[in-house]
């Protein structure tokens, strides 16, 4: 179910309007249980069965890690979890990439070799809601959450419904907590969390699929060299795209949940403000930034060793990070452009750093859009469906087609430019705050002008149910 | 109030430690949830809701009013979930009808049912090629009936990768993967255009109007022409019918329309990156290919026991002058139905079929696809030897 269908919003209403009428606690659970799995179920019931069996061993793994007697045995009971969760992951989700490398591999060495094509369906949201589930028994072998004893708390924390598909990704210790007590209904966090689901509708809705998607796919989908300026039109569309797409999913994801009386935490901080790349991963999609940080980064020794060795750990844990957006090495190269950005960075830190120019505002200006431009280039791997398409962009973009086409109407270039330098306008002014402190700031009135606008924009646009980017992945 | 709010500031910018190590009480499940709580921006929200509610409500009704005044109506969308209901409802002995806008446009089914005996199902879809619906029909093993297919050859031929084979494949795409969340969307959807004017996609969403901004693109841009505005309606069957305002002899809108079909029918300039010669071979192998595939198909249908006839449905004005040339009869219709050993009416071949006129020169007027329909039907029951 999509946060912007006519399904979702009669889903809402309804689950919402009985979890607040119920009285028990216990029953209100049961009920958020299984509005999620029918969330879940209406894209393809049968996988609400494979969501099911995978909370279910993780549950089980979590008291086994718990009650093992030593070390070595709640290695090899997180271990089983850790296979357990990837093999799943990685036969839906990286089956016919593996087995396509694979032929790829024999073919050099001389034997021919032709793999089925297994038609795998990949479920929806699985690298989310195994990142949920797997949190779990790794938080419980660090030591840092008892098991519950709860099964369906445990499965309400991995499939409760406006995280369930994608993000953002929500530890099983920020949620089982949650579950303790009921939430009380308090009017302003409810009509807030509205609030938020309406800007998350509008950044959706509006700006991503109609402002800037079908630019975007024309740029890349087009089969011949494109000028310079369509080029670069492309790359913006899609980068604003891909953050009104995302950030719009997980503020309504935060607002839903907020209604419904659980906390979620920021997904995103304005990223297109970001200075340097460490900054920009701690903005960007922060939920995967962290996990990926503290359950690989930091038990790869993360900077505690020696640099070549923290160098080499950015850029596994990068390349990685690219994987888990796709099975394509177009994602692994765009990881890889991430890696070895955070590692061009420390580098220049450790020279320049202490300067006393480094901390003056047009460096910072300067390199926040340095920022910027090379996250924009490392898109073009993301957005590409292959190194033909990409390498052709990126000449496009270098000036390499001076008499490419240009594809783009007068006005989608000036939607791109309108958005994009609004986007970074916005991002720069409240780079220092968090998103609630500006709204707090503004009068009442602008409050109230500005809700109007976003909700009748929505309903103006009149949305085609467009999947949100990250379902994929 | 200073401090409140510098203070409100501080919890906010501070940098959430995400994990930390937990207190003893944090680590037992069921203790609070002491680590995060969303903070509530302090504001008047329950006025704001209400008075949002009353602009909006106000906004939409306005909206709603203006799009009467312009001549909209409540009237279903064509869309790829409309189609799979009606893709849904194919017997194995149904009789469908596949193709383009004209077979949409021009066809009524109230006339088919009378003269074929059996409700035809509408499978037309403007502006799509033909070929991904066939293919469909013929991959469909239960399927042996009847099919009536539009042949318009700019359409017909169009390659892998064009939108009009986008447009199609996306309606089979649906009916085979629609999700049961995409199926209950459709019923909503539906029950909305049953009453809305303004749920218009193409015309009055955001993205309709802007496309219509006359901003003048750049020299030597390959811009694909403006698809023409609302000029149908269209019933649960997926009948279309043309808007009285645009059926009216010399109407505005009419023109409009006619002077649209040019460009958008007019071949493009080959592409810069392929050379020229190399393209038009590549187009030829194309429309060689989509003979081959359509033969194998009717084929397999044949085999199955189904029927299949082709019908040129009426065109006029400059559009039929611009079909005529660049498509001519003698090297798509006429191989057609030799390669595929089908029956065919080509409308301008019989005098009761030739005499109408499209207004905006490609589709028929509501009330002259009646007429043609029941004209067309004893031409149909001899092609298919019914």
């Amino acid at each position: 179910m999509l946060f912007n269908s006519l399904t979702f919003v009669v889903f809402y209403v309804v689950v919402t309007t009985l979890y607040w009428s119920f009285r028990g606690w216990e029953l209100r659970k049961n009920l958020l249980v299984v509005a999620s799995y029918i969330f879940y179920g209406a894209w393809n019931p049968p996988f609400a069965a494979l969501l099911f069996s995978t909370t279910a061993m993780d549950f089980w793994l979590g008291r086994q890690i718990a009650n093992a007697q030593n070390q070595s045995g709640k290695k090899r009971w997180l271990v089983a979890s850790v296979c357990m969760n990837l093999s799943m992951l990685g036969f839906f989700k990286y089956g016919n990439f593996l087995l396509q490398n694979f032929q790829w591999l024999l073919t050099r060495v001389g034997i021919i070799y032709q793999p089925p094509h297994l038609d795998i369906l990949l479920p929806v949201g699985i690298s989310f809601y195994t990142f949920h589930s797997l949190s779990y028994t790794l938080d419980i072998y660090r030591g840092v959450l008892q098991p519950t004893r709860s099964l369906r708390d445990f499965i309400l924390a991995v499939s409760f419904f406006p995280q369930l598909v994608a993000g953002p990704i929500v530890r099983a210790g920020d949620f089982l907590p949650q579950l303790a007590h009921p939430p009380r209904l308090k009017t302003n966090q409810f009509l807030w969390g509205l609030a938020l689901m309406t800007l998350g509708l509008f950044e959706k809705i509006v700006l991503a699929d109609t402002l800037l998607s079908g630019s975007a796919d024309r740029i890349f989908g087009y089969p011949g060299p494109l000028v310079a300026l369509d080029s670069w039109a492309g790359v913006l569309a899609f980068a604003g795209q891909i953050f009104f797409d995302f950030a719009g999913y997980s503020i309504c994801a935060i607002g839903a949940a907020l209604t419904l009386g659980f906390h979620l935490k920021d997904n995103f901080r304005f990223p297109y403000a970001a200075i340097g790349f460490s900054d920009f991963w701690r903005r960007w999609h922060i939920s995967l930034s962290t996990f990926l940080r503290d359950y690989l980064y930091i038990p790869l020794g993360g900077n505690q060793v020696r640099p070549f060795r923290m160098a080499l750990n950015l850029v596994i844990v990068m390349f990685l990070g690219g994987l888990w957006h796709g099975a394509a090495w177009t994602f692994v190269v765009w990881g890889l452009l991430h890696g070895s950005y955070l590692v061009i960075e420390r580098v220049l830190r450790i020279f320049f750093e202490e300067k006393p120019w480094a901390g003056t505002l047009p460096v910072r200006v300067l390199a926040g859009f340095a920022t910027y431009g090379a996250v924009c280039i490392a898109w073009v791997f993301f957005r590409a469906s292959d190194f033909t398409i990409a390498s052709r962009m990126l000449t496009g973009m270098f000036g390499g087609h001076p008499n490419g086409d240009a594809i783009l109407t007068t006005r989608e270039l000036l939607q791109i430019g309108i958005v994009t330098f609004g986007v970074i306008a916005l991002h720069w002014s409240m780079r220092e705050d968090s998103f609630e402190t500006t709204v707090m700031r503004l009068p009442a009135w602008a409050i109230t002008a500005i809700g109007s606008f976003m909700a009748f924009a929505i309903i103006f646009t009149q949305g085609t149910s467009n999947a949100f980017i990250y379902f994929q992945f | 109030m200073r401090s409140s709010i510098s203070s409100f500031k501080q919890r906010l910018r501070l940098p959430r430690l995400f994990f930390r190590k937990p207190s003893r009480e944090e680590q037992i499940h069921g203790g609070p949830p002491l680590e995060f709580e969303r903070p509530i921006p302090p504001a008047q929200w329950r006025g704001i809701a209400v008075v949002v509610t009353i602009v909006v409500i106000a906004a939409t009704a306005g909206w709603e009013l203006h799009s009467r005044s312009l001549g909209y109506a409540p009237t279903f969308n064509d869309n790829e979930d409309l189609w799979t209901m009606a893709r849904r409802r194919v017997q194995p002995e149904s009789i469908v009808i596949i193709g383009d806008s004209r077979a949409w446009f021009d066809v009524d089914l109230d006339e088919f049912e009378k003269g074929l005996g059996k409700r035809p199902i509408q499978l037309a879809m403007a502006g799509s090629t033909v070929f991904p619906a066939l293919a469909d029909l013929t991959e469909d093993k239960n399927f042996h009936g009847t099919i009536i297919c539009s042949f318009a050859p700019h359409l017909f031929f169009a390659p892998p990768g064009s939108p009009p084979m986008e447009r199609a494949e996306k309606g089979i795409k649906r009916f085979h993967n629609q999700t049961p969340a995409q199926r209950v969307s459709q019923y909503l959807g539906m029950w909305l255009e049953e009453y809305v004017a303004f749920l218009k996609p193409d015309d009055l969403s955001l993205e309709g109007l802007l496309n219509q901004l006359p901003i003048p693109n750049r020299p030597g841009a390959r811009v694909p022409p403006t698809f023409p505005p609302y000029f149908q309606t269209e019933d649960r069957e997926r009948r279309a019918r043309m808007w009285e305002k645009c059926a009216e002899p010399g109407s505005e809108l009419a023109k409009r329309i006619q002077q649209i079909w040019i460009p958008l029918f007019t071949p493009p300039p080959p592409p810069s990156y392929i050379p020229p010669d190399v393209f038009m071979a590549k187009i030829k192998e194309g429309i060689q290919q989509r003979f081959a595939d359509t033969v194998a198909a009717i084929e397999k249908i044949r085999a199955r026991g189904g029927k299949i006839v082709f019908v040129r449905f009426p065109h006029s004005g400059g559009l039929k002058e611009l079909e005529d040339k660049i498509m001519p009869r003698q090297q798509s219709w006429d191989p057609l139905l030799q390669m595929t050993h089908a029956p065919g009416i080509y409308y301008s071949d019989f005098p009761e079929l030739s005499g109408f006129n499209c207004p905006e020169w490609s589709h028929l007027t509501a009330g002259d696809s009646v007429e043609f329909s029941k004209r067309l039907v004893p031409h149909l029951r001899e092609a298919l030897k019914m």
